[in-house]
């Protein structure tokens, strides 16, 4: 599926990947506040979800945040509405990388990186972030 | 000795050889015996959660069709390798998930019509052969050790399916320290994400996560902390992101395998960092 | 065709005479009169209203159609009543809504008419008709297949008259938190005799916890003790503490209620309350009062001002009750009440009315894993906050954290612990959490005037008089509000560690705070939803008694002679709660008000002669209210406890048992007109 330009088609493109329904969030905050990257994602995953509710997901599309999402279900395990951030940042990552634009390009890590890093990671990362 | 099928996983053959080697000897002393499973696959290191990718589930499926074949049971060790194919065979067994499961099957030439149960080595230490037994096993006490348990995210999260412990306070990698005679503290981080694979792109945010965690098990009084994945291990030890002493990080395989009397060789504790050996030299357990 | 029982008229007389030279015996000699309603364009805005009357005008019977756009009012019900008397009715049938909101008003209207009023039949051409299809034809046929079965249902009505019962003029009020005792004595004070059970040693609630209350900052206490005080004092209340209910057993306007009254190994008539005997007990029990900050004594009051002012002992943590030992209490008392060998009584009280304010508990928060609640010793719930803020608590008042007895120089306060959370079974808003927050933020803060207070919260809901007033003088003192849920909680060192969000500003917060207040859910007292299922009282998914209609009939149950007050229907506050239980007495007076209560006649009726005792009816019926004579063993229906259910009736084997009106020969034909 490519990126849909109508906002509306590109926010159910989105739901429909994440298995997700984003008026089910209040807007609590609770993903943010338990996010072990919570300082360092821009932006952080109430905020993200925010721009969806309020059809501006190309923009979420554009940011740098979803990237920095480690999938490690903690926003998902505490929501009061049992929503799954982690799964609505993998559709938007998903629907980035399927029309061929990667994240992070495998060549630019380093030979000592490669020999020291556990390979799993790397399995792990490029799945996440490159086409 | 009862044997189970063993999926190990790319990364324990080589940089995390030390979880593996002491985890297949330390079996032995307890009594049972894993079998490496025939050509397997990498499992994809991490669960791809997208609604229709299909392609993703068939690497793990394929190691699922292949364990079936071998028995019902299917042991991993790595906390990553048995998030991706406990859910991928949760996945696969929910009613509605016919269709896309015997599309799935048809991509691999193994059969898969018979059930496997993924499960963890500490599940089996805890629910196949008994704490009882393995304290049996025991002929080196850790003698009071102070370690924090830590679990990592991948190993209690998604909650019900992965059916392993209380996400907010999991206490079974804690049960076994207790019944190897170490102590284990108090730990406000065990399920907190320690950054995992960011720290391919991001490595300042994988440092200040596992700082975090490793400032509280530090503010307990721990003296260790154990671990069960390799890239947790990777980012807790190998990240240097304490400047105040960092505590040696174990996996629970190597705590095991002191417990059991392995021999130092057998630990892998050369990779390590800093110097384990020391640590448990001076403390007296090795 | 729904009775609501537990509607009840008043004793207006009941006359109603057959239309005259009409033989009650040949169905088809009948004279019906079948009206239909419009209901403004509910019905006839689906349903061809010329076509169905054109039709059921051709039945057997029917001898007038009429129809009208609101049969209800007024001039409808004039247009019946009319109809009845001009073309000679003996049978009616109102072609409208569903029962439960009109079949009084038409019953009443031909009864004024002179027609008994069980010879009208309500069709529901509405509900499950002309509100679930677009279609007209589909309606229009459907509701002529309706009126079909309704009228060949009401030939088949025989009058009836509605029963009468007497009413014992005692009420029964269960909890005597702050909604038992304002609906005790707004009863005791129009001239009735009330009973209140309180299951607690003394009387007064969650309220007698309470430091200040919010808007005002009334004291707590000096606002509930006149209260407290008048009812120990009040010749009308029979006030029975450390007791609970065993069982209920009658009908509205005639209960026999079962009290237990628990031992208290004190006997309250000798005992001076000069409490000799709490400075020297030993014993130490988890005082549930101060919510676990303190422990308390075995031999206990819960309060300086409790009413009754007696000490009871508990047995469980009481050394000379469980080991032998001891003993110090009795040997202290100067009048000798200590009494070891107390055993729970029984007491059989007769009422006729019964109020259920049992009021509400705070959910326990070691549930909510992440907030470290019972791990972390400064982490506590609003209501031991409240004890750490009253003058008479464990630190008479000071502010001083739980873990080593210093004054918390911040405290973050968090709402919504468990509220409003699908994943912890409570979705709901508890209500009373945003006020008490910031009254218990402003209070830390006269206190200890350089404390900082955050409060972490959702939203904030501040709905009633001067409520947001209070809200606006929080933030003025610098009460700092956090806006985002908060996720984790952790003690590092000296510190408790909360984990925040800012969404207002789009950020993760980390807060270090002295002390955390947690805000809990709010939930039933669970004594109180035990109590409900034992009396078969309506309880909600979440343990809160259900009122008969949320709108219109907030403090009546659908068990007639139950009514509701208080925190055990929901979460309130404290003017709601008593405007609700002043709410509850009037409903009770009003039903004292009778000389007797009418009871619905369309009951279940034994044919003695095909009867032969087996008792399945007996099984089978839901309300006791059919037995087997042994002796005679036949089947004896009490019709003033009979719902008229028909439940009996279909499981008779026999065909002993019918249904008044509701025969099975009617029945079968019903189904067959359709």
């Amino acid at each position: 599926m490519t990126i849909s330009r109508s906002p509306v088609e590109l926010l159910e493109q989105i739901e429909e990947l994440s298995g997700q329904t984003v008026s089910d969030c209040y807007q609590c905050g609770c993903c943010t506040s338990g996010c072990p990257i919570g300082e360092a994602m821009d932006p952080p995953p109430s905020k993200a979800i925010r721009l969806l509710q309020l059809g501006k997901a190309s923009e979420l599309l554009d940011s740098d945040g979803i990237w920095m999402c480690a999938s490690c279900l903690v926003c998902g395990t505490r929501c009061p509405r049992a929503v799954d951030y982690a799964r609505i940042a993998e559709a938007c990552r998903v629907l980035v990388l399927r029309s061929k634009q990667s994240r992070v390009d495998p060549d630019t890590v380093t030979v000592p990186e490669l020999e020291e890093i556990p390979q799993q990671a790397f399995i792990a990362a490029f799945r996440k972030s490159s086409v | 000795m009862t044997r189970y099928t063993y999926y190990p996983g790319c990364t324990l053959y080589t940089k995390a050889r030390n979880l593996d080697l002491c985890a297949r000897k330390a079996a032995e002393k307890v009594g049972f015996e894993l079998v490496e499973m025939p050509s397997w696959n990498c499992c994809g290191a991490i669960y791809n959660a997208a609604s229709d990718d299909l392609a993703a589930q068939v690497g793990p499926l394929r190691n699922l069709a292949k364990a079936s074949q071998l028995g019902d049971k299917l042991v991993t060790l790595c906390a990553a390798c048995h998030n991706v194919l406990k859910r991928v065979a949760d996945r696969l067994s929910q009613p509605g998930n016919e269709v896309e499961r015997d599309r799935l099957v048809a991509f691999v030439d193994e059969k898969f019509d018979r059930p496997v149960r993924v499960l963890h080595y500490l599940e089996v230490l805890k629910n196949e052969i008994g704490w009882d037994k393995v304290k049996e096993k025991v002929t080196k006490p850790l003698a009071g050790l102070k370690v924090a348990s830590y679990y990592g995210c991948l190993m209690v999260r998604p909650k019900d399916v992965l059916e392993f412990d209380d996400p907010e306070n999991p206490q079974v990698m804690d049960d076994l320290m207790r019944v190897l005679g170490a102590v284990p503290t108090r730990f406000d981080f065990k399920a907190e994400c320690c950054g995992g694979y960011l720290v391919v792109n991001r490595r300042d945010v994988a440092k200040s996560a596992s700082k975090k965690i490793l400032d509280n098990a530090k503010a307990w009084g721990a003296e260790a902390i154990v671990t069960t994945c390799p890239l947790c291990q990777y980012n807790l030890d190998k990240l240097r992101v304490t400047t105040d002493g960092s505590i040696p990080v174990f996996y629970f395989t190597q705590l095991l395998g002191v417990a059991v009397g392995l021999t130092q060789d057998e630990l892998g504790l050369e990779h390590n960092a800093g110097d384990p050996a020391g640590f448990l030299k001076a403390k007296g357990l090795l | 065709m729904t009775q609501d029982a537990s509607r009840l008229t008043s004793d207006a007389g009941n006359t109603h005479a057959e239309a005259p030279g009409v033989d009650p015996r040949a169905p088809s000699v009948r004279r019906v009169g079948v009206f239909v309603c419009h209901c403004g364009i509910n019905i006839a805005g689906v349903v061809k209203i010329p076509e169905v009357l054109e039709r059921v005008g051709k039945l057997p019977g029917v001898v007038v159609t009429k129809d009208y756009k609101y049969c209800c009012s007024d001039p409808g019900q004039q247009m019946i009543r009319d109809s009845i008397k001009d073309d000679r009715l003996d049978r009616v049938v109102v072609a409208c809504c569903s029962p439960t909101l009109h079949e009084t008003t038409f019953r009443n209207a031909c009864d004024e008419a002179g027609l008994n009023p069980y010879l009208c039949e309500i069709a529901n051409i509405r509900e499950q008709c002309a509100w679930v299809t677009e279609d007209k034809d589909e309606a229009t046929t459907k509701a002529c297949g309706i009126v079909r079965t309704t009228l060949t249902k009401v030939v088949h009505d025989q009058p009836l008259e509605a029963l009468t019962v007497p009413i014992n003029k005692r009420a029964l009020v269960v909890g005597a938190g702050i909604a038992g005792i304002q609906a005790a004595l707004d009863i005791a004070n129009a001239g009735y005799e009330v009973v209140l059970v309180e299951k607690e040693p003394s009387i007064g609630g969650h309220m007698a916890q309470l430091s200040e209350t919010f808007p005002t900052l009334d004291c707590s206490q000096c606002i509930l003790t006149p209260r407290t005080v008048e009812t120990g004092r009040h010749p009308k209340i029979k006030l029975m503490t450390y007791s609970e209910i065993d069982s209920v057993a009658g009908y509205v306007g005639n209960f026999k209620v079962k009290i237990r009254q628990k031992a208290r190994y004190v006997d309250f008539k000798t005992c001076t309350g000069c409490g000799a005997c709490l400075e020297k007990c030993p014993g130490r029990t988890e005082a549930w009062f101060e919510r676990g900050l303190v422990r308390g004594k075995a031999i206990y009051r819960l309060l300086p001002q409790a009413v009754p002012n007696r000490p009871v002992i508990d047995a469980k943590s009481c050394l000379y009750l469980t080991k032998g030992k001891c003993g110090v209490c009795a040997k202290v008392c100067p009048t000798g009440a200590i009494r070891y060998d107390d055993t729970d009584k029984f007491v059989e009280e007769e009422v006729g009315a019964i109020v259920l304010a049992t009021g509400y508990e705070l959910f326990d928060a070691t549930k909510l894993g992440s907030y470290g609640f019972g791990l972390v010793p400064d982490v506590i719930d609003g209501l031991a906050f409240e004890r750490l803020l009253s003058a008479s608590g464990p630190t008479s008042g000071e502010v001083k954290r739980p873990s080593d007895g210093k004054t918390p120089k911040k405290i973050v306060f968090v709402q919504c612990a468990g509220s409003r959370d699908s994943t912890t079974g409570m979705p709901y808003c508890s209500k009373i959490c945003c006020m008490y927050t910031a009254k218990q933020a402003i209070l830390y803060r006269h206190r200890v005037h350089d404390g900082e207070a955050v409060i972490c919260y959702i939203d904030v809901r501040t709905p009633g008089k001067g409520f947001e007033e209070f809200y606006k003088r929080a933030t003025d003192d610098g009460i700092k509000y956090l806006r985002g849920k908060v996720s984790k909680i952790y003690r590092q060192g000296d510190k408790v560690v909360v984990w925040a969000a800012d969404t207002l500003a789009g950020r993760k917060v980390e807060l270090e705070a002295d002390m955390v207040v947690l805000a809990t859910a709010v939930i039933a007292n669970p004594d109180g939803v035990a109590l409900a299922r034992k009396l078969k009282t309506q309880i909600d998914s979440h343990g809160f008694m259900t009122e008969a209609h949320p709108k219109l009939r907030p403090v009546e149950t659908l068990t007639a002679g139950f009514f509701l007050a208080g925190c055990g229907q929901g979460p309130k506050d404290i003017p709601e709660t008593v405007a609700q239980a002043s709410a509850a007495a009037a409903k009770v007076l009003a039903m004292f008000g009778n000389t007797r209560l009418t009871h619905s006649p369309t009951t279940a009726e034994v044919d003695e002669e095909i009867c032969v005792g087996c008792g399945y009816c007996e099984r089978t019926c839901a309300y006791d209210a059919v037995k087997v004579d042994p002796a005679r063993k036949k089947a004896v229906v009490n019709a003033a406890l009979c719902e008229g259910c028909g439940a009996c009736a279909v499981a008779c084997p026999s065909g002993a048992m019918t249904h008044k009106n509701f025969t099975k020969k009617a029945i079968f034909e019903m189904a067959d007109s359709f």
